[in-house]
């Protein structure tokens, strides 16, 4: 990866495919950023939030608020993005509610092409490079982005604005949309993954997308919920004779060769998609975690810590 | 056969929902091939099959046409084909295209939408487009067509329950009444504009033509006016749809992995189809870590393990690999009591057949694979 260190990057976009751990890994990596001290927006872009709620905080809601100490969420939506945008022109809350009659603006979110991508890409790219007191509002922005095939939709907009709108103040937004987006200095996409068919294909495909169709600096991979070869052929031949031994052998032998089974497997897909995708790969392991909550993510934050 | 698979005997129609990356494909097709191997006439229709699940059932390059899975690839899975499994993988621009193609007046107007940028977005990119369309096909499917079973595998929505009121929210959109008297034409200020650019001294116009240009509005202006005719139309189909999906010989199948994101959504939308008067064939908890320790007894230590290894004279009896099986049926059984407690409340909140799907070795990929799936279901 050229450029600086991922987290000395302004702005780090997550996605890949939906159940990968998109959102873990983004509070993950706000984590580490925070224990060294940085001042971080996690972004969420018009979801049900995830990333507050697994920091042990409230969701935040369309207004940035600190989850954890250095950390803020927020979840960027389009009908909030435009009022905060209508008001930026507007002015007046009164007039703006005038004129942007709710239903109106439902409506015209939905029809017209690009509408919503762009105000909710604007606002997170607004906040990546946004200054306060005369430096930067945030150390670093995470945006834990929409599953694969909408979050190409969403980082082409600029592109797509440059390639049709002739001149104008939209014209001057896309252009300094596009360039912090492409810029390896300030920013960088890394995808999440996990060791499994669908995710794989897709991780593939969306590389293939980052490289050819959104230019984004690419940073490192990340191999989600990786179970470990802990066993040997020869243990593994073993432990078939044993299946059905009398307790506790039986039911060890047996949790043994499905581990064995499962680690196997994703060994295979983890091994196509090292092949396919030429990025440094970061291995986050399979935990073993009754609930799903803070203690997850300090935990991949742990092993984040020595990779990033 | 399983409680799901003969709760859905008596149904032509089966509509798989859950939220997304459960395994919805694979038990839509495990369902209709089960109907083929009793001797149905079965199709399978679905949005996104992975490649190798794809070419197993003949769809490699097909879209929106239904193809026959051929007698071979039975063969070769060593099952025998009573009955007829068809696949087909649902376009749905096509799907779209027919739909206006069926509802326009004239070749004229369905032109005129077709090539409208504004019909692009709303055929292509609407939120909904495709939940519509796979409703849409569905009916089209089970009133046009003899199949004994129609399974539809339906798209992977971030909420299942979008599935249930895409046709609502579209054509709430199509027909919504304020947008279309503001865009209508208005003569204004000695030219002929859209009544929008006179609202709020033109603030609306100004803020919205900022991101768009004024031709876009200009745009969603005329796809309204062309649309209008066809809304009636659109709008008794969307509410046959309906109609069809409360009828006792229609079965939604939930599928739920153990997680709780997942069970959460299965309940949600479980109590929306009741609230609606949908019937619930079954529910499909699947991906689920086997309890391998139901004794109340505390889990083996190393040592024990250690022991049992000895006396079994495996050539085993290590006490480091003791230690590494004693951890490995410990985080086995996390994994298990977290899907055991989560099953649990997935059947507690759920009617109809309940059928639970051990976390398979591999991958399905292949009729015996989906088979297999079958006999869990």
């Amino acid at each position: 990866m050229d450029g600086p260190a991922l987290l000395d990057r302004r702005l780090l976009i997550v996605t890949g495919k939906g159940g990968v751990g998109k959102s873990t890994v983004s509070a993950a990596l706000a984590l580490v950023a925070a224990r060294r001290g940085k001042r971080v927006l996690v972004a969420e872009v018009n979801v049900q939030e995830r990333v507050a709620p697994l920091l042990g905080a409230p969701p935040a809601g369309p207004v940035a608020r600190e989850a954890v100490p250095g950390i803020f969420t927020v979840n960027v939506d389009p009908r909030h993005a435009l009022e905060e945008y209508g008001l930026m022109v507007l002015r007046y809350r009164a007039l703006y509610q005038a004129v942007f009659e709710n239903r109106l603006v439902k409506f015209f979110l939905r029809v017209i092409p690009a509408l919503p991508e762009t105000l909710m890409l604007g606002k997170i790219l607004y906040e990546a490079r946004v200054l306060e007191g005369g430096r930067p509002r945030w150390d670093m922005v995470v945006v834990d982005a929409p599953a694969t095939g909408h979050a190409v939709q969403l980082f082409r907009v600029p592109a797509a604005l440059l390639e049709t709108v002739p001149r104008g103040p939209m014209r001057r937004d896309a252009e300094w949309m596009q360039a912090l987006l492409t810029d390896p200095q300030r920013t960088a996409l890394s995808i999440v993954s996990l060791p499994e068919e669908m995710p794989v294909s897709e991780t593939i495909d969306l590389d293939a997308q980052v490289r050819e169709v959104l230019h984004i600096p690419r940073g490192p991979l990340f191999l989600n919920a990786m179970p470990d070869a802990r066993f040997l052929p020869e243990e593994r031949e073993g432990f078939e004779g044993l299946q059905h031994a009398p307790s506790p052998l039986g039911p060890a032998a047996r949790a043994a060769l499905l581990q064995a089974e499962r680690a196997e497997q994703a060994e295979r897909h983890a091994a196509r998609l090292r092949s396919a995708v030429d990025l440094p790969t970061v291995t986050l392991p399979l935990l073993a975690l009754d609930r799903w909550g803070r203690e997850a993510v300090e935990c991949i934050a742990d092993t984040l810590e020595v990779h990033v | 056969m399983g409680a799901l698979l003969k709760g859905l005997s008596e149904k032509r129609i089966a509509v798989v929902v859950g939220s997304g990356g459960v395994g919805k494909t694979t038990v839509a097709a495990a369902i209709a091939l089960s109907r083929a191997r009793e001797g149905g006439r079965a199709l399978v229709c679905t949005i996104d099959p992975a490649r190798r699940l794809a070419a197993a059932l003949g769809l490699a390059s097909l879209g929106n046409v239904e193809t026959r899975v051929p007698a071979e690839a039975f063969e070769k899975a060593g099952l025998a084909a009573r009955g007829e499994l068809h696949a087909m993988m649902l376009d749905v621009k096509r799907t779209w295209d027919d739909l206006i193609a069926r509802h326009a007046p004239d070749e004229v107007h369905r032109d005129r939408i077709l090539k409208s940028r504004i019909y692009q977005q709303v055929s292509g990119a609407l939120a909904g487009s495709q939940e519509y369309m796979a409703m849409e096909k569905l009916y089209e499917l089970a009133t046009e067509r003899d199949y004994d079973l129609v399974v539809l595998d339906t798209p992977p929505t971030a909420h299942a329950l979008d599935f249930l009121e895409a046709p609502d929210r579209i054509l709430d959109f199509l027909g919504n009444d304020t947008a279309r008297l503001l865009l209508a034409p208005a003569v204004g200020a000695g030219r002929i504009g859209l009544r929008l650019f006179q609202l709020g001294g033109g603030y609306v116009a100004k803020t919205l033509s900022r991101f768009t240009g004024s031709d876009v509005l200009r745009d969603v202006a005329e796809f309204m006016e062309n649309f209008q005719g066809m809304y009636e139309g659109f709008k008794t189909r969307a509410a046959a749809v309906r109609g069809m999906l409360s009828k006792p010989d229609v079965g939604f199948v939930l599928v739920s992995s153990p997680s709780p994101l997942s069970i959460d959504e299965a309940l949600f939308f479980h109590g929306h189809l009741r609230a609606q008067a949908m019937p619930v064939a079954g529910v499909v908890a699947n991906r689920v870590t086997p309890d391998l320790w139901e004794a109340d007894e505390p889990l083996p230590s190393a040592a024990n393990l250690a022991a049992a290894l000895d006396a079994a004279k495996a050539g085993l009896g290590d006490g480091e690999l003791a230690r590494r099986v004693a951890r490995t049926l410990a985080e086995h059984q996390v994994f298990a009591r977290a899907d055991a407690r989560e099953l649990r409340r997935l059947r507690g909140g759920t009617t109809g057949a309940h059928v639970s799907v051990p976390r398979l070795g591999s991958d399905v990929h292949d009729l015996a694979g989906l088979a297999a799936l079958g006999s869990w279901l």
